[in-house]
């Protein structure tokens, strides 16, 4: 933009990476705490380079022996931090509750981006409001509501309110993705006689996989660290790894370093879905209001 | 298959009618928004008798016992506080920061992709990581800000009640500064050259550059980031449930988690509800009036 000088290139340069690198540091420091034995974790100074890594956290959590645990102490399945079917619970709600979203939503964008009826504005605006409520003001009917039929701690139960939650957000996503392709495109084909299902299905849907597929990953991404919904509507038979990790607080103090391991895997597939978006990124955090 | 379908039937299916289109779409809102939202309505005028068993109708009493509820008026200004204040913080790091890497330096996309991490963790796990941190004896943030001075040994940040809020604040905007830079950062990337060029002949200063040029071209980008943040800082509960549980005193309750505590900590099923929804009414003004002034669309 500005032509700038060399003294102040390097001044940006310089702050740009110690700024990043102060975001980047509690990540740094929760990873370094899920290697670390616990004795390590309480240290005073904390320690921030020099520890002596282990894997034991880590064979607590998901019940696989790296041999860092002496033999008596192996709990697979058994121990109180194994946490590896709460993953499982967490996957599963995920994966089905971004489907049903896409499913309904490329549906609904379609027709919202491509045809004209009255009050078409009016439901924009309704399915955006649905976005304002408050998780809360959803949360406590939804448990009396859940008690009745059924769903209660259910995965179906929450692969619903999960794909709810994403609806507005993948709704007004695809409609922007949608909105990108070219009507005479549609036009031109239903002139051929092709029907709207036809061309939705043949040209505007492969058309748009690339938006569609951005969507599922923010759809994924929410599901995975939403944490009120679960908190509320399960008990027993599921739980998700946001919820799960405030188990890790007993009576006898906090086993950080399971928690900070349970953390980290949790982090990782996000971080690389997250990394494989980053060019629609900003349109999915702006419900594709703002292109980039 | 379609050709024993009455015409009628196969106009709606085939034809022009959005109806079949959005029909799961509001199946769903209809079933899991609206019935949700009428249902607690109806809870708002009862409460659980514990000696009963049963939830039985009282009338207002919810809604007025709001009035003389000191803890719901705590609640209200600590969300407008946390609302406001992390809203301002936000914006004005997150436009700093995206300032500063609206840059083509090598190594600059790098540091954007960094700032992205901290979006996909559970608010939850992020909490948790602060609360590690902030920890009065063997927290590395307390070790810093003790060793600086800015904060007493006996007073830990989160069970004091002048420090506990700001220290859940940290973890917010750690958490979604870089929601704001990323925005900010596309919005500044897309902007023309030429008024930047025409104000460089004219020997504008950076800041009346930033001020006269950059501002007014970035009002939708930034209209937006405040739309989108704000709702959702309005409804703060995730950081403060496992960071202070609301503690200490109220001093970090906000309307959704005292809600959510009166709810199912202290079975008050009318009054969570009753709280529930003035969340619900007041966000939904703020939010309408900010899209009608600011005129965002979608």
């Amino acid at each position: 933009m500005i032509v700038e000088n060399k003294t102040r290139r390097r001044l940006r340069i310089v702050v740009a990476w110690f700024v990043t690198a102060l975001f980047v540091f509690p990540l740094y420091f929760w990873t370094t705490t899920a290697f670390k034995e616990a004795k390590e974790i309480f240290n005073v100074p904390p320690s921030i380079w020099s520890f002596s890594p282990t894997l034991r956290n880590f064979e607590e959590v998901f019940g696989i022996s790296f041999g860092f645990l002496r033999q008596q102490e192996v709990l697979p399945g058994g121990g109180n931090f194994y946490m590896a079917p709460r993953l499982w619970d967490s996957i599963i709600v995920a994966l089905f509750s971004t489907a049903l979203a896409i499913i309904i939503s490329t549906l609904a964008a379609y027709s919202l981006s491509r045809m004209n009826f009255r009050g078409r504005h009016h439901f924009v605006s309704w399915v955006l409001s649905t976005r304002m409520m408050p998780p809360v003001a959803v949360a406590i009917p939804m448990f009396f509501i859940y008690k009745d039929i059924g769903l209660m701690d259910t995965h179906l139960g929450i692969i619903i309110i999960h794909a709810l939650m994403n609806l507005p957000l993948a709704v007004l996503l695809l409609k922007s993705f949608f909105d990108d392709i070219p009507q005479e495109i549609d036009e031109s084909a239903i002139v051929d006689g092709a029907s709207r299902w036809l061309i939705f299905r043949r040209i505007v849907l492969p058309m748009a996989m690339g938006g569609v597929a951005a969507t599922a990953v923010l759809c994924f991404i929410f599901s995975w660290t939403e944490f009120i919904f679960v908190l509320t509507l399960t008990q027993t038979g599921l739980k998700t790894v946001p919820v799960v990790s405030s188990s890790f607080v007993t009576s006898t103090g906090t086993a950080w370093g399971n928690m900070a391991a349970l953390g980290v895997a949790a982090m990782l597939p996000a971080f690389v879905f997250i990394l494989l978006v980053q060019k629609q990124l900003v349109r999915g955090l702006t419900l594709g209001s703002l292109k980039q | 298959m379609t050709a024993v379908l009455p015409k009628r039937i196969k106009d709606i299916l085939l034809g022009d009618s959005p109806v079949p289109w959005l029909a799961p779409l509001v199946t769903m809102l209809v079933v899991f928004t609206i019935y949700p939202l009428v249902y607690n309505i109806w809870l708002s005028f009862h409460e659980y008798a514990p000696f009963k068993r049963r939830l039985v109708y009282v009338g207002w009493d919810n809604w007025s016992a709001l009035v003389n509820d000191t803890r719901f008026w705590d609640a209200l200004s600590v969300t407008f506080t946390y609302f406001f204040v992390l809203l301002a913080i936000q914006v004005v790091l997150g436009m700093l920061i995206a300032l500063l890497l609206d840059s083509d330096e090598p190594g600059f996309g790098i540091l954007r992709g960094l700032l992205t991490l901290t979006l996909v963790i559970p608010p939850a796990i992020t909490g948790m990581m602060f609360l590690l941190m902030e920890d009065p004896a063997f927290g590395v943030l307390t070790y810093v800000l003790n060793g600086l001075g800015i904060l007493s040994p006996d007073a830990p940040i989160l069970a004091t009640s002048s420090t506990a809020l700001a220290g859940v604040m940290l973890a917010d905007i750690w958490q979604w500064t870089p929601f704001m830079v990323l925005i900010f950062l596309a919005g500044l990337r897309s902007l023309p050259t030429e008024p930047y060029e025409a104000a460089m002949l004219d020997g504008a200063s950076s800041f009346q550059v930033f001020r006269k040029i950059t501002l007014p071209m970035m009002s939708k980008v930034i209209a937006v980031a405040v739309l989108i943040r704000g709702i959702d800082l309005f409804r703060a509960f995730d950081y403060m449930f496992v960071m202070t549980s609301g503690g200490p005193g109220t001093s970090t309750y906000t309307l959704s988690l005292y809600a959510w505590q009166q709810t199912f900590s202290f079975v008050k099923w009318g009054y969570g509800a009753t709280l529930s929804l003035v969340g619900l009414v007041l966000i939904m003004i703020i939010a309408n009036i900010f899209i009608y002034v600011s005129k965002v669309r979608w």
